[in-house]
This record gives structure tokens, C-alpha cells and sequence, in this order.
């Protein structure tokens, strides 16, 4: 019963976006993925979900201001396990652009686990759609 | 109502929209610009690029034994602005057309583009030196000929009484 679940769970994996501060670049890029026939995410079985009750995997942008940090934190942790976790831009991996910053302490990674980097600044759509195919792969082995 | 029914028929029978990437060939507009491409030959750590790079990413340090200079470009806090590109005069980097950047968290730090400008002892006084690259040379002299004993001289031997013995 379980197997025949997560087959069925695999064809149908529901991305979830956390934007920590970011200049919306990324974010415009991923709706572009997503919500316009050109690239649609959905082929591969994606949903945006606007609940993060229902996230499986998380798409995060921004480079994680310290204004931010807590709310991320709290809406991180109500997205139920397995969940993986993808950072798009160079921002929430490195900081950017704006590491340094008195408002960006560390970068996500010392604060949340995460699984697969895009960097880009943005990422061209192409590129986010490898990292979500790849963040795929890793929550099928999660499951 | 029968121009709009003529669209929908012509948006039919051309057949779906979608990109097919990955599972098919994807288009890439002219002028795009992806990872950085580092030619160590043509280099001469001049530090431009350092200086320019919006996001701190390229790194030139000396290496440990003082044999040469270290060049990286860790991609995962590049722009791809394209700056260093623009600014390097002897064009030892270019952005290459490779947007593919999606890796794993353990590949986070070996993300990189590397080179190593290995030192060379100048002829004269014999204290390691950068190389002059070519490239370098043909942007400075032009077309003036038998400038080849010059690249091999450092920047002290260069001027001055040096130049006149050779003449």
C-alpha cells in the first residue's frame, strides 16, 4: 500500500516558494517556469501550492535578510517531512551580490538543510527546471 | 466571432508552444551569458576583474610556495554580469554560453573555474615574474617588431639602459 502511495506521490510533487528578501529577478523567473505554457514546470507533474502545508519541495529566493530570518524560519518548519529544498540565484547560496550586507548575516544553508543549488542571477528558466528535476530525484529517495 | 475562431483554428494546427527542454532541444538567444571560460595563457593578473566583479566571486592569490598566481571564480556568487569580461584587456575570460548551473549541496564549494599564472624568472635580473602574455603585447606595442626581448624582462629591467644595448 505504501510503495503503490509513493508511486502515485512521485508523478505529483508540489513546489512551494519562500521569498527571503529577494528582488523578485528569481521570483519572475520561476513564475515564468511555472505559469506560462512556454517552459510549464508542470509537465513534470508540478503544482505551485500556496500553503506550505502542502509543499513537498521548496523553492527558496532572496539571500535571507535578518528581518526575514524568523518568518522563514517559522513557515520552513511547518512544511511536513520529507521536503527538499532548492535555492534559486546566487543569493540564498552565497549571499550575491549583497553578501557582506549588514542586513544578511549568513547565507540559508547555516540556518536550513539544503539539497540543490541553481545559481544565476536569475537562473534562465532552463536551468531551474534542471534544479526541480533534480530536486525530484532526491525526494523520491527521501519518501 | 469568425476572426477569433480563424485563430483558434491557425493556433491548432500549429501545434503546441512548449519549450521541450529537457527532454528535447532548447533555443539560446544571442549574447548569453553563462559561465566564465578563464585562459591562463593569456592573463596577466592585472586584478581588473577582481575589482569590477559585482559579486565578489573572483579571487587571484599568491599561491603558498610563491611559484605563481592562483585565479578562481566561484560561480555560485557570480552575476554573470559579464564586467570582468568587458574590462579584461587581453580577453584571457569569456562567458561561455553554458547556463547549466543546477549541482547538488556537496558540489556548493567545488563550484569553480580555476587557472594557475605560473611565475617565470625575468632574463635580466632573474626575480619571478608574470609572464607577458602575447595577447598583451599586441595591444601595447602594435606592430612593432622585436619586442620579444622586452616580454621577458620585469618591470624594473624594462626601461632605461636595457632598452639601448639591445638597439
Amino acid at each position: 500500500m505504501k510503495n503503490a502511495l509513493k508511486k502515485i506521490a512521485i508523478q505529483s510533487p508540489w513546489l512551494y516558494r519562500i521569498n527571503t528578501g529577494s528582488c523578485n529577478g528569481c521570483d519572475v523567473e520561476l513564475a515564468t517556469t511555472a505559469l506560462i505554457p512556454r517552459f510549464d514546470v508542470e509537465r513534470f507533474g508540478c503544482k505551485y501550492c500556496g500553503s506550505p502545508k502542502h509543499a513537498d519541495i521548496v523553492l527558496v529566493t532572496g539571500p535571507l535578510t535578518d528581518k526575514m530570518r524568523d518568518k522563514v524560519l517559522h513557515v520552513y518548519h511547518e512544511i511536513p517531512e520529507p521536503k527538499v529544498v532548492v535555492a534559486v540565484g546566487i543569493c540564498p547560496i552565497s549571499g550575491g551580490v549583497f553578501r557582506d550586507s549588514y542586513a544578511i548575516k549568513e547565507p540559508l544553508d547555516a540556518y536550513i538543510p539544503v539539497d540543490v543549488n541553481v545559481p544565476g542571477c536569475p537562473p534562465r528558466p532552463q536551468a531551474i527546471i534542471d534544479g526541480i528535476v533534480k530536486a525530484v530525484e532526491i525526494w523520491k529517495s527521501k519518501l | 466571432m469568425g476572426s477569433y475562431l480563424k485563430t483558434v483554428i491557425q493556433n491548432l494546427l500549429k501545434g503546441p508552444s512548449t519549450d521541450p527542454y529537457p527532454f528535447g532541444k532548447t533555443f539560446e538567444p544571442k549574447g548569453l551569458r553563462g559561465k566564465i571560460r578563464f585562459n591562463s595563457q593569456a592573463c596577466v593578473a592585472c586584478r581588473t576583474c577582481e575589482h569590477v566583479c559585482a559579486g565578489n566571486a573572483i579571487r587571484i592569490k599568491e599561491a603558498e610556495d610563491k611559484s605563481g598566481l592562483h585565479f578562481v571564480v566561484w560561480h555560485n556568487t557570480c552575476a554573470f554580469c559579464g564586467l570582468c569580461e568587458h574590462y579584461c584587456p587581453t580577453k584571457a575570460i569569456r562567458m561561455t554560453a553554458d547556463y547549466h548551473t543546477a549541482h547538488s549541496q556537496a558540489e556548493k564549494y567545488n563550484y569553480v573555474e580555476q587557472g594557475f599564472i605560473k611565475y617565470v624568472p625575468c632574463s635580466c635580473c632573474g626575480k619571478p615574474m608574470i609572464p607577458v602574455a602575447a595577447e598583451l603585447l599586441a595591444l601595447a606595442y602594435k606592430e612593432t617588431a622585436n619586442v620579444e626581448f622586452l616580454a621577458q624582462l620585469c618591470e624594473r629591467c624594462r626601461p632605461g639602459n636595457r632598452l639601448r644595448k639591445e638597439e
